[in-house]
């Protein structure tokens, strides 16, 4: 038996105990190693996924709670291999510093330009409050985020 | 020779594997067959192992090894060897490791953790400076007397690990002048976690009777000889290689968990995988330091510090580790800044049963520049002086002597002040504010520096017109590893910078290294890196002469080809040129060996210290403007300014990114980053929800100019930029905050409670009863004179 979930797109089973949270089942089991286990309170982001689109800690989600969900994970969101927007926006402005929080940075603003082409910069400080960066002091993530925006 | 500005601001190559989920930093690597380990800590503070059995843990399913402190008998430290890896017989600190499990799974080594029967008795608990400082104290250390001294010259006793001295000029006969005020002020800051993203994590082998530890840290050369000398084998028997680092801060300036991961790896024969938990990292982080400051100095109407005197308490925690190391700062941060005439200073590292301390970015530097800039606008408010003008007045200029007697060179911090007043004026009118909040502004300045050390490098040239630069060095974020050096590599060989690969680092294959820290890595790596570059110019240009019948003198590398001077288009590529010197000489490659020879205190006038002086000073300065709830005691950071001095900017954008990163990590600590100790010694704040760093919502945009052209030993002039960026942070605050309540900041972060209580008159003045009175009596040892 096991759980089943769809993740980047492939169906993919696991024999992991229902209760393991799913970043470790990504990790351990499918060795997608992007989303990062920082806090494991639910509170950096670090590990953020998108589960049937919405931005979720992974952290947080016992695997039993995923089967037959829709996940898309950081590897899965530059698709063919070029880098998506916001992916684009954060490389062109320099805004990685160590890198650990970015998998799930990169999954909330994803999700964020896509639903929310209008959001200004204060809704883009308000909505990382949920993705914590130790190093880069924040400002050149708004600022790829506001360039990702105004990319047509 | 070398032109680096032509590759300015070019991109991280690390970037999009980073961005795409891809990097595979420590914790992210899984070896097959691998085994999950983890250790047990003691839970007291201090206390007596009466019995230790792991005979019931080592028949738990899946456990394949446990190690003990009788597998580790060496000592290690910085000064003093005072830390053995497992507590042997006796508890110093909540937290301290007794014994370590590796298992097939993690659950597995967990559960077995809880078999491994422990029985403590309880000893005296000293937690607090205060505490170890009184008459009749339990001693953390009983034995401190026979601990093996790895560097001369500190005073020590009892609770004191360590004591460095300064005393230049006599300062008893300034403080009598009759023409002087004489303000006292005394401060007190928390321990601040670097809550690095990656925590600290291993993997190790032992592969062919030599240990292979993969980790994340800032020092291999320190994690392969610390390790070594743990495990009592010699420094050849470890090789330690770093991937990508998630986040150093200086956290990862030490030996954390590599020798628990490699003893089991050796008694179990197969590789271990070692991650600390969240809340390991909390709890024993190598937090910055807790201190007690106070300081007097002894000025005149006019504004002249002709006298200074003061007594830093530094808490180690259980062990001195690298706080022994940084009593040398407080000469430079203290003792910076202004021109003082007679200077006495005592820097103490207080052992308490506590977590050990650590090196955290601008170490010891952040609170005592805290202290000395509110210091400093307690001279100019008791003299009646603009506090502006005493700083312009009295920062370090060209020619003037800080407190170990260095001569420095150059006026910078007064140009900088200059700067800051412009960036300032231009700045928009800030609109009318009727919202009934305080506001407030201040600007301090602080001297901070390179940590030079030695650092080797090799540039190997590929026949194919690349070149490989192999070093020690680590990337712990900051770029330096991913822009700076290869820039340099490039700049001097013509090539460019995505042509240079980075070899990361692996003591088996680079030479050693001190460390990426202390601003390190672009002035003693990027020095190594340039003469190493160098020898390979030298070597292919000679090839080239032959080749293209003109003088070595006469041709230039640029844009992957050698060339006659004034002649674009002429000469061949660097791939051809390298490629007939292989085929005739053999593969081309240069190495490079850096370390500052040091600057010299004035006779006499330093004891216990491990740099007299500073290399190359670094020198900042900061401006922000507050408002103050007066309701809530919030403080809102309205605008901030930066001035820092880098030498010269070979990577702007990387700089601006360092400055903006460091200065919202100095917002947290300055406003609500604040570690705390129960009464039974453990740290309270355990994990994200209780340690508060900074969010997207607290943060502003840095406004920042880079000031070029100060005096540099580095190379092309470079100085350290990701170190300083937080420097002054708290002083600018705090100084802010004072301005905008007209209270006396004493302490930091200044959370709401805090400000609140000094809006209302409840927070009593800090007073430090365990600093004695007369500054000879705070000595274990009076200044200068032998054990
Ligand atoms: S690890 Fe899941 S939110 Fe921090
Ligand atoms: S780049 Fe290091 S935590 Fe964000």
């Amino acid at each position: 038996m096991g759980l089943s979930m769809t993740i980047n797109g492939d169906h993919l089973t696991s024999t992991a105990d229902p209760v393991t949270p799913l970043v470790d089942v990504l990790r351990e089991d499918f060795h997608l190693t992007g989303a990062k286990p920082v806090c494991r309170e639910g509170f950096c982001g670090a590990c953020m996924v998108l589960i049937d689109g919405n931005p979720t800690p992974s952290c947080l989600i016992p695997a039993a709670l995923a089967q037959g969900c829709d996940i898309r994970t950081v590897e899965g969101l530059a698709a063919n291999g070029r880098l998506n927007p916001i992916q684009a926006a954060l490389e062109a402005c320099d805004a990685v510093q160590c890198g650990m929080c970015f998998p799930g940075m990169v999954v909330s603003l994803t999700h964020l330009l896509t639903t929310r082409p209008e959001a200004t910069r204060d809704d883009i400080r308000a909505a990382l409050t949920g993705n914590i960066c130790r190093c880069t002091g924040y400002e050149r993530i708004i600022e790829a985020a506001l360039l990702a925006l105004a990319t047509p | 020779m070398s032109d680096a500005s032509a590759t300015m601001n070019f991109r991280r190559r690390d970037a999009a594997d980073k961005l795409r989920g891809r990097t595979r930093y420590t914790i992210d690597r899984y070896l097959p067959g691998m085994l999950h380990a983890a250790v047990l800590r003691a839970s007291v503070p201090s206390g007596r192992i009466t019995r230790l059995d792991t005979s019931r843990a080592a028949r738990m399913p899946g456990v394949r090894a446990i190690v003990t402190a009788a597998d580790a008998p060496g000592m290690i430290g910085i000064g003093i060897a005072d830390h053995p890896l497992f507590a042997r017989d006796v508890i110093r600190y909540d937290g301290e490791p007794i014994a370590a499990i590796a298992a097939d799974t993690l659950m597995q080594a967990r559960a077995a953790l809880a078999a491994i029967d422990v029985e403590i008795e309880p000893l005296p608990v000293v937690l607090t400076m205060a505490d170890a400082l009184a008459v009749d104290a339990p001693l953390v250390h009983p034995a401190w007397r026979n601990y093996e001294v790895l560097l001369a010259g500190g005073a020590r006793g009892g609770n004191v690990a360590w004591e460095a001295t300064v005393v230049r000029g006599d300062v008893d006969v300034a403080f009598a002048r009759p023409d002087v005020e004489i303000i006292e002020s005394c401060f007190r800051v928390g321990r601040q976690n670097h809550v690095a993203f990656e925590p600290r994590a291993v993997v190790a082998s032992y592969e062919d009777g030599r240990f292979h530890i993969e980790t994340s840290t800032q020092v291999p050369w320190t994690i392969r000889n610390a390790t070594a000398r743990l495990l009592g084998v010699p420094a050849s028997q470890v090789r330690v290689t770093v991937p990508p680092v998630g986040g150093g801060f200086g956290l990862k300036f030490d030996l954390a968990i590599e020798p628990f991961a490699a003893l089991l790896a050796r008694a179990s024969g197969r590789p271990v995988r070692l991650v600390n938990s969240r809340e390991e990292e909390m709890l024993t982080c190598l937090f910055r330091e807790n201190a007690d400051i106070r300081i007097r100095s002894a000025v005149t109407r006019r504004g002249e510090i002709v006298g200074r005197e003061a007594v830093v308490l530094m808490d180690c925690g259980a062990y001195g580790g690298e706080q022994i190391f940084l009593t040398t700062m407080t000469a430079h941060t203290l003792g910076g800044n202004y021109r003082l005439g007679a200077v006495r200073l005592v820097s103490r590292a207080i052992y308490t049963n506590t977590a050990p301390n650590g090196a955290f970015r601008a170490c010891n530097g952040v609170y005592n520049t805290f202290a000395l800039e509110r210091h400093t606008d307690e001279i100019a408010a008791r003299i009646g002086m603009d506090p502006l003008v005493f700083r312009r007045r009295n920062v370090l200029g060209d020619s003037d002597f800080g407190a170990t007697g260095q001569v420095f060179e150059g006026d910078v911090l007064g140009p900088m002040l200059d700067r800051m007043d412009t960036m300032r004026d231009a700045a928009a009118i800030p609109p009318k504010r009727t919202d009934g909040r305080l506001y407030g502004r201040a600007t301090a300045v602080g001297t901070w520096f390179v940590f030079v050390g030695p650092s080797a490098a090799t540039v190997n040239m590929n026949a194919d017109g690349t070149a490989t630069l192999v070093t020690s060095g680590v990337e712990i974020g900051s770029g330096s590893m991913m822009q700076a050096l290869p820039q340099i590599v490039a700049g001097t060989l013509g090539l460019a910078p995505d042509d240079v690969i980075v070899r990361a680092a692996d003591t088996d294959a680079a030479g050693y290294d001190v460390g990426v820290g202390g601003g390190r890595t672009t002035v003693s790596l990027g020095a190594a890196s340039l003469s190493a570059a160098q020898e390979v110019r030298t070597k292919l240009l000679k090839v080239a002469s032959e080749m293209i019948e003109a003088a070595p003198g006469d041709l230039v590398m640029r844009a992957g080809r050698i060339e006659i001077a004034g002649a674009p288009g002429s000469g061949r590529t660097i791939s051809e040129v390298a490629t007939r010197a292989q085929a005739q000489f053999g593969p081309v490659s240069g190495t490079g060996a850096f370390t500052g020879s040091g600057v010299p205190a004035m006779p006499g006038c330093v004891a216990g210290h491990f740099i007299d002086a500073i290399d190359i000073p670094v020198f900042a300065v900061h401006d922000c403007e507050v408002a103050v709830d007066t309701e809530t005691g919030h403080v809102e950071v309205l605008s901030y300014r930066v001035v820092q001095d880098v030498g010269r900017a070979l990577n702007p954008r990387a700089i601006h990114g360092q400055i903006q990163g460091g200065v919202v990590q100095g917002l947290g600590y300055a406003l609500h980053e604040e570690v705390t100790i129960g009464s039974n010694g453990r740290v309270r704040q355990n994990g994200f929800e209780t340690y508060r760093v900074p969010l997207a919502l607290d943060i502003l945009p840095v406004e920042i100019n880079l000031y070029e052209g100060a005096p540099s030993i580095g190379p092309l002039g470079t100085k350290g930029a990701g170190e300083v960026p937080i420097l002054n942070v708290g002083a600018a605050i705090a100084c802010a905050v004072a301005n905008a309540t007209g209270k006396r900041v004493q302490e930091l972060p200044l959370t709401p409670p805090r400000v609140l209580a000094l809006l209302l008159d409840r927070e009593p003045a800090l007073s430090l009863p365990h600093i004695a009175d007369s500054w000879i009596d705070n000595l274990v040892r009076p200044h200068g004179t032998a054990e």
